[in-house]
């Protein structure tokens, strides 16, 4: 895949973050202004609230969302940071397959749980 | 300074010999500095009359060879094109450009700005190799077209651009300002078809996409052009290529010149009389 292509990913995971955090953080911390539009979140960060967002598939499946395209921009940036200050093409390998492998483990780990209690 | 008056500046010139094993240190010398003389004249008058060992570069003193970019109280200046009255300072720092090794002095290695400019093939490449090797005619090029990318002919290669980027401060490898601004004045001459090739380079680590954006190239250019704009028009012509979007440049058509030509306009009679 070339650059360019890795590069527009990032712009689209960057907007697709200011989205789905969007979602995130008005429904967490804006329920009172919510509640004026006529939306009634239920005091959104009770443990029932969030138990009960995390037995349905839209949320689930807004929150997987949000952690690939967080997880995707965050480290192809800091690879890039890596990256620049590196001249070594073995050096350079190293980093990325260290980020792939951080990048899925925390993929898995984010998605074990959610999944889990949507299965259960 | 009122005209023809002469004012004593203080040149503070970073003074650096690697066979001597010095480490860089700046070296004072008092220069009478009348209206209009350049730093570089300032520079030669040190050379000329105080210290003949100061080492610098310079050759056209018309900002058109790129020779003597130095830094001027921390700003990155073509010497010939920066006049002292205009730095409106009674104390000039001068040291070589930052983001290169010194050779010596102000003498920096241009080496890898060169092996940038050369690396992105910068010349018309075309598919038809027997019009390239046996030219029948000229290559048909419109006023609009030339216009896209003019402004980046006149890079003089002083390596101020290059000097001036953070990215290059901080990535030996990253290809620079100069190199890419030059590789979208390839790429958008509607004559080339050397695109793909400039791609592969330019679209890879130490790449376009390890531009941060800084401005700095364009702000300190001194022949006012605009490398930051070539990268994100680069961008986007990357961008546009790999989703498929945006119109494919079609090769410019091989022109046989006219067989009439208007006849030309009568020379213009002299102001002047000329003497008999």
């Amino acid at each position: 895949m070339r650059k360019t292509h890795l590069w527009f990913l990032q712009l689209i995971s960057g907007a697709l973050i200011a989205v789905l955090l969007g979602i995130h953080m008005g429904l967490m911390h804006l329920d009172d202004i919510l509640i004026i539009l006529g939306i009634d979140a239920v005091e959104p960060t009770s443990w029932d609230s969030m138990i009960s967002r995390a037995m349905q598939v839209t949320w689930v499946a807004l929150y997987i969302a949000l952690l690939i395209v967080a997880l995707y921009h965050a480290l192809y940036g800091l690879r890039g940071v890596i990256i620049e200050l590196t001249s070594s093409a073995a050096a350079k390998r190293a980093v990325t397959w260290i980020i792939i492998a951080f990048g899925l483990t925390a993929f898995i780990a984010g998605t074990y749980v959610p999944i889990a209690l949507l299965s259960s | 300074m009122t005209e023809n008056m002469s004012k004593q500046i203080k040149f503070r010139v970073q003074r650096y010999d690697p066979e001597q094993g010095s480490e860089p240190h700046l070296q004072e010398f008092t220069v009478p500095a009348e209206r209009g003389m350049t730093v570089l004249e300032g520079l030669i008058y040190i050379k000329e009359n105080i210290d003949s060992s100061l080492t610098f570069r310079t050759s056209c003193r018309m900002a058109i060879c790129g020779s003597c970019g130095i830094l001027i109280n921390n700003y990155p200046h073509l010497a010939c094109h920066t006049q002292i009255e205009e730095l409106g300072a009674d104390t000039l720092t001068i040291k070589p450009l930052p983001n290169m090794s010194i050779i010596k002095d102000l003498v920096v290695d241009l080496t890898p700005l060169f092996d940038f400019h050369k690396a992105i093939e910068p010349y018309i490449i075309r598919r038809d190799k027997e019009e390239m090797e046996n030219p029948s005619a000229e290559f048909a090029q419109k006023h609009e077209a030339l216009q896209a990318f003019l402004q980046f002919t006149y890079c003089v290669k002083c390596g101020i651009c290059v000097s001036a980027c953070p990215t290059s401060a901080s990535d030996r490898l990253f290809l620079g300002p100069q190199a890419l601004a030059q590789c979208y004045r390839y790429c958008a001459d509607t004559r080339d078809e050397g695109e793909q090739e400039r791609t592969r380079l330019i679209d890879a680590d130490h790449g376009i996409w390890n531009c941060h954006l800084a401005g700095a190239c364009s702000e300190s250019c001194p022949k006012g052009l605009d490398p930051a704009l070539a990268i994100q028009l680069l961008k986007r012509r990357l961008v546009s290529g790999a989703i498929g979007l945006g119109k494919k440049q079609e090769p410019s058509a091989v022109v046989l010149p006219p067989a009439e030509t208007k006849e030309k306009l009568p020379f213009p009679e002299f102001t002047v009389k000329q003497a008999k």
